[in-house]
């Protein structure tokens, strides 16, 4: 048999075996496609409607016999009027059949109580509005809101419905009247945690990210950067620097809740500096970045070539020279994608912040790196070990912001590495 | 008589355990050009090397034996490699401009040295370099383009501009022409002849018609030995020993 022959029959199986990898690895996408594709979609369809509420218009009476019943128009007697008796008389009026105290209790539940203090601020704001009529959206309850964004609920029997055939006949009324509306969620977007679902926001654990990740980027980034730099240019081959090299790729392999640990051990209980507190979060997510960066920094000068480093030293730069001008600005596209990513890791990490208590329950927004904070993916976590039907949609709505906000960060990465990439 | 610029004197390199160079002495006279022959991996790259302490960044390259230059020994604890280097410039095998301009390529080595006072003595000494080199004219109008812009020739000539920027007494270039064309070849090999005038030159080349071309004298390394050196006429027509007249012959190497 020829040669030529010998090759044409083998060349068939050769080909096969190839298309035979292409439609596995095609496969492979392909499914890799459809299940993110279903977590997206899961996650949009369910969080979607936290980014909107129900809104109920009534007509609210300022009534100045409740507010200012002695006419001093003083500041601190407007703070502390019932506010709640002013909406609940408002709906007395809408409702005019409900009398019984008991029922009365169930009707002003409609509002969340958050409509309290909104009109409180409207009264300080404006001190005509009292003594007057206005027609007002005030923000419905989560329970309401829940019916209202699902209203295929109605037809559950009474004690599977979260509320009653009585409160169902008023928000029918309601409904029917033209006055429960759909509106934008501000809340979400303008406050902390709640325990109502309907005043619970995400502003709160965006700012506690925003904090902590400031001062994990602030105290990581040079840090290893220097020590990448030192260890792949400057530091002796030897026992002891492979002894550290082998050290730092560990720590990159270490279960973040271990530096959780560490955290609590030396910052808190050590140093006793501030629980639940972005600075801490972000000394301890800085512990866990260091690694990320130091390998990072070493692959992209590794990367550059030798002939660079040659040309300087061969000219007399000092090996501190060579790296700073030459080496170090070829490498930053590198180092910049691994920085962006470690931070993207630090941003979607929960376990260590829990043990250093940021996973408080905490109302405030924080205005500091001192202040008791909690972040995006320990407020999901909260969100969706709480009980109330609300925080349902709020835990798939955080889980969108915080998608987003790593989609972000990748893009970011993607777009500094092209951009300053040399090409030349 | 010309005078010696560097001597060598039984010089051995390891890389770890092997052996690279032994007992390597050889002298260069000043102001002319010393050509390095030999097969591949016979160690005239790494004797080259030698000569600028450019092996004191291979951690386990270990060097015995004296190189005095102008009488100095410059594997003496007390003189600094960085000094050196500014003494003995180098030209390497792939032209590797920096991914800068042309003019900042140039400028490099005088702005780290401190060698300049004024932006427009800078600029004087980019010029002068560059006219040296015979690269001006090609690219007086663009000398804020990338480095890596050029040709692969311009680019060896800005990297002999870049070397002569810090003028320095000796040249040492690592088979300089192997990437490039027979025509570029033949323009860096004349520019070598032209520089020989001011600066001692030391060139490794695979080619043997480069260095009977280029060379006053030329030395034959083969397997780590020195297996002669004299006049490169000498050595070309009438060969002292028998591996040499083999390899000149293309009967070895």
């Amino acid at each position: 048999m020829s040669n030529t022959k010998i090759i044409r029959e083998s060349l068939k199986k050769r080909h096969l075996a190839e298309s035979r990898f292409k439609a596995y690895g095609i496969l492979g996408i392909i499914s890799a496609t459809l299940f993110l594709m279903a977590i997206l979609s899961t996650i949009y369809i369910e969080g979607k409607s936290a980014f909107k509420s129900t809104y109920i218009k009534i007509n609210i009476f300022y009534d100045p016999s409740i507010i200012d019943p002695e006419g001093t128009r003083d500041i601190e007697e407007i703070k502390f009027a019932n506010y709640r008796k002013i909406i609940k008389n408002s709906l007395k009026n809408y409702f005019p059949e409900v009398i019984g105290r008991e029922e009365l209790k169930n009707l002003i539940s409609f509002i969340s109580s958050s409509e309290e203090e909104n009109l409180m601020k409207a009264v300080l704001e404006n001190n005509e509005l009292i003594g007057s009529d206005k027609i007002v959206w005030l923000k419905a309850s989560s329970t309401i809101d829940v019916i209202n964004k699902n209203p295929e609920m109605k037809n559950l029997p009474e004690s599977n419905r979260l509320i009653s055939d009585q409160e169902l006949v008023w928000f029918n009324k309601l409904v029917l009247s033209g006055d429960v509306k759909f509106g934008l969620n501000k809340d979400f977007f303008l406050k902390a945690d709640s325990t109502e679902p309907e005043q619970a926001g995400i502003l709160g654990s965006i700012l506690g990210s925003f904090f902590t990740l400031l001062i994990t980027l602030i105290l990581s980034f040079p840090v290893a950067v220097a020590a990448g730099v030192f260890l792949e240019e400057l530091a002796p081959k030897n026992k002891f620097t492979d002894f550290i090299e082998i050290n730092i790729n560990n720590l990159a392999a270490v279960p973040s809740i271990i530096f959780g640990l560490l955290g609590l051990a030396i910052f808190l209980n050590l140093m006793h500096l501030p629980r639940s507190a972005p600075v801490v979060g972000g000394m301890v997510l800085a512990l866990m970045t260091l690694p990320t960066i130091i390998i990072a920094t070493r692959v992209s000068l590794k990367a550059v070539p030798p002939s660079i480093r040659e040309a300087a030293i061969g000219l007399g730069a000092t090996k501190f020279q060579a790296v700073i001008h030459h080496v170090l600005p070829l490498a930053v596209p590198g180092i910049a994608t691994g920085t962006i990513i470690g931070m993207s890791r630090a941003l979607g990490e929960s376990a260590p912040l829990l043990l250093i208590g940021m996973v408080a329950f905490i109302v405030d927004i924080p205005g500091s790196f001192v202040d008791s904070a909690t972040v995006l993916p320990v407020q999901i976590y909260l969100w969706k070990s709480t009980a109330a039907r609300g925080f349902v949609e709020l835990t798939a709505a955080g889980v969108i912001v915080l998608l987003t906000f790593l989609i972000l960060m990748n893009a970011l990465a993607i777009f500094v590495r092209n951009k300053f990439e040399k090409k030349w | 008589m010309e005078k010696t610029k560097i001597e060598s004197k039984k010089i051995n390199v390891y890389y770890g355990d092997k052996k690279a160079l032994s007992n390597i002495t050889l002298d260069i006279p000043e102001k002319k050009v010393t050509s390095l022959i030999g097969p591949s991996g016979c160690g005239k790259s790494t004797f080259l090397r030698c000569l600028n302490r450019m092996n004191d960044t291979i951690d386990i390259c270990r060097i015995e034996g004296k190189i005095l230059v102008d009488g100095e020994d410059i594997y003496d604890t007390k003189l600094d490699p960085v000094l050196l280097r500014a003494r003995i410039g180098m030209v390497f095998q792939k032209p590797n401009p920096f991914p800068k301009s042309i003019f900042d390529n140039v400028a490099y080595g005088p702005k780290i040295h401190g060698l300049t006072n004024s932006s427009d003595e800078l600029q004087l000494l980019v010029e002068s370099s560059l006219k040296k080199a015979g690269l001006y004219n090609e690219v007086k109008d663009r000398l804020n383009e990338p480095g890596t812009s050029l040709s692969g020739g311009q680019q060896q000539r800005l990297c002999i501009a870049r070397a002569i920027a810090v003028s320095p007494e000796v040249i040492l270039m690592d088979e300089p022409c192997s990437a490039l064309d027979p025509i570029a070849t033949a323009i860096i090999e004349e520019l070598i002849d032209e520089i020989s005038k001011n600066f001692t030159i030391v060139i490794v080349t695979h080619s043997m018609q480069q260095a009977a071309r280029v060379s006053n004298q030329t030395a034959f390394f083969h397997m780590g030995n020195l297996i002669e050196v004299g006049k490169t006429d000498q050595v070309f027509s009438t060969p002292k020993e028998k591996k040499t007249q083999d390899y000149i012959t293309g009967k070895i190497g």
